[in-house]
């Protein structure tokens, strides 16, 4: 059976389907990325799948304790030990060989990996302009656009409607940061140095990878397309992200991660207006800010009110046209005031 | 950005050297015949690469069959113990989680009825082995908010056979192929792995109809 026949058992028994889930390599993620493109109506299914394989978990979790992975190992060493009392001397005591050597060592490497980080960064740019003296550059993008931005570095930044950006004149290697209010989605070009995206009190740290940004509301969330990011929160959190997962940051800086579909998300840099099982106020929201308009409903709208639409680079009055047709409502456009009217 | 502050927190990390050790270098690009092969011929890193790398899943897959952590401590080290006393005589060994995995669930199956004296309630606690959650993460879950829909990804779990479980649960969890699922849950044959899933999968399905 070829992959386009799959149903959602098919794919959720598939070896090398599950492999791009859990451990998404080059090969993995490169096939499925562009079997997805060329199966666009199996998307819902594949999306289903992986967010089901990723959902199931062992219901007991169990970490397992410093001291008990130290001392598990001793007892293991020294069980062998009393077995042949000291009758190998090449061998060494088992304290030699763990944990004592080994603490050391890597000591001894960190605080040379310290001495030469600091020297270098000391010894090449002998005192850092305080990032207040640094000149800056601000990029903003009114409600009713968007807009691409290529960097020095020639990473790209989709810039969403209603959003800015800061990020240092001098976007060179050693200093590779943005700062971003609203929505954009970024193409980080991978030079060996870091990129780090600052929203909120929160900072994402990357090297070379695609990802989206957007600050809600109430919160903050990171969605990762491709390669791997870092995330700092302000209490000194760190989490990673890896491919196909999306991090929410909640106001009291609660966060969880799940899984997206990234047309859903990311498709505004593809000039693609995206509503899923989208409410009322979702839907307004949204064409309120890609438009630029100011909508309003004349008329109630049920609670169970939902709407699921793709509209790719389409004008306002198609965009209602579909909405008022599965509805059953009218619209009006006056300039930049839309009102939707509800009949029933 | 203070690199200073980095190293300290790589510092607090040295009591597990799990992530920058000698042994992980030298054994991170060998097979695990090969790494077993070394063991084997009594080569003290690659018994700590093979501790390091697999202990913890060690003991989260058996947290899964039993809640006493003891036991599955004692049980670990009995394994490790009774390797190193057969160095020069193993046997090889192609995947060393599954064959670890395999040990340990016999080893804890032992124990438990010894203490169970002989397994009184054995049979009955068999079916409480490996329990599963889907988490919120699943969309399913997510866009259906109400209880009701909860209650049936909870009945459709239930409905799993523990066997089941443990086979998907590898599958996922543990991203281990048919092959080597077979191995861990001795079956003879690859099919036998591929059924138990494909029949646990079709009553979740049950699940997704409804969604």
């Amino acid at each position: 059976m070829r992959y386009k026949d799959y149903d959602t058992i098919d794919f959720l028994s598939d070896e090398f389907f599950i492999q791009w889930v859990k451990m998404p390599d080059k090969n993995t993620r490169h096939f499925w990325e562009k079997w997805m493109q060329q199966h666009p109506e199996k998307r819902e299914t594949v999306l289903e799948a992986a967010s089901i394989i990723r959902s199931v978990k062992y219901a007991h979790s169990f970490e397992v304790s410093d001291e008990m992975y130290v001392e598990s190992f001793e007892n293991i060493i020294k069980a062998g030990k009393q077995k042949k009392t000291g009758d190998e001397p090449k061998m060494g005591s088992w304290f030699s060989f763990f944990p004592l050597r080994n603490i050391a060592a890597i000591a001894i490497l960190c605080f040379c990996g310290w001495m030469v980080h600091h020297h270098m960064i000391e010894g090449v740019e002998p005192i850092k302009p305080v990032v207040a003296e640094e000149i800056t550059v601000f990029r903003s993008v009114p409600p009713g656009k968007r807009s691409l931005i290529t960097l020095a570095d020639s990473s790209r930044v989709y810039l969403n409607s209603g959003s800015e950006i800061e990020y240092p004149k001098a976007f060179s290697q050693g200093d590779r940061w943005v700062r971003l209010k609203g929505e954009a989605f970024f193409e980080v070009r991978k030079n060996g140095y870091p990129f780090s995206v600052f929203a909120r009190s929160t900072e994402i740290k990357v090297l070379g990878t695609s990802f989206n940004v957007k600050e809600g509301h109430t919160n903050l969330s990171i969605a990762l397309l491709s390669g791997k990011v870092q995330v700092n929160d302000q209490k000194g959190n760190q989490v990673q992200l890896n491919p196909a997962e999306m991090l929410a940051i909640e106001e009291d800086g609660k966060f969880s991660k799940t899984g997206f579909d990234p047309l859903e998300v990311t498709g505004w840099k593809d000039k693609i207006l995206v509503f899923r099982s989208a409410s009322f106020n979702e839907v307004k929201a949204k064409i309120e800010n890609w438009y630029g308009v100011d909508l309003k409903l004349v008329g109630n709208v049920s609670e169970n009110w939902k709407y699921s639409g793709i509209y790719k680079d389409e004008n306002l009055e198609n965009v209602l046209r579909g909405i008022c047709i599965t509805s059953g409502w009218q619209y009006k456009i006056a300039n930049r005031n839309i009102t939707l009217y509800n009949p029933k | 950005m203070k690199p200073e502050k980095k190293e300290i927190l790589s510092a607090s990390h040295l009591v597990l050297p799990l992530s920058q050790s000698e042994s992980l270098l030298k054994f991170e690009s060998n097979t695990d015949e090969e790494i077993w092969n070394a063991f084997d011929k009594g080569n003290e890193l690659a018994f700590n690469y093979i501790y390091r790398v697999h202990v913890k899943a060690m003991f989260r897959y058996g947290s899964q069959i039993t809640c006493d952590s003891g036991l599955i401590k004692d049980c670990v080290q009995n394994i490790f113990i009774q390797l190193r006393d057969k160095r020069g005589s193993l046997s090889s060994v192609s995947h060393i989680k599954g064959y670890l995995f395999k040990s340990l669930h016999r080893e804890i199956i032992r124990k438990l009825k010894k203490e169970t004296k002989f397994g009184r309630d054995g049979l009955h606690q068999k079916e409480t082995y490996f329990p599963i959650t889907m988490s919120q993460e699943s969309i399913l879950i997510q866009r259906e908010k109400d209880e009701e829909m909860r209650q049936e990804v909870r009945k459709a779990l239930k409905a799993l056979t523990a066997r089941q479980r443990q086979a998907i649960l590898l599958l996922y969890e543990e991203g281990m192929s048919y092959k080597e699922i077979a191995n861990v849950m001795e079956f003879s044959e690859v099919k036998s792995a591929r059924k138990i899933i494909y029949r646990g999968l079709a009553t979740l399905k049950g699940i997704l109809k409804k969604s």
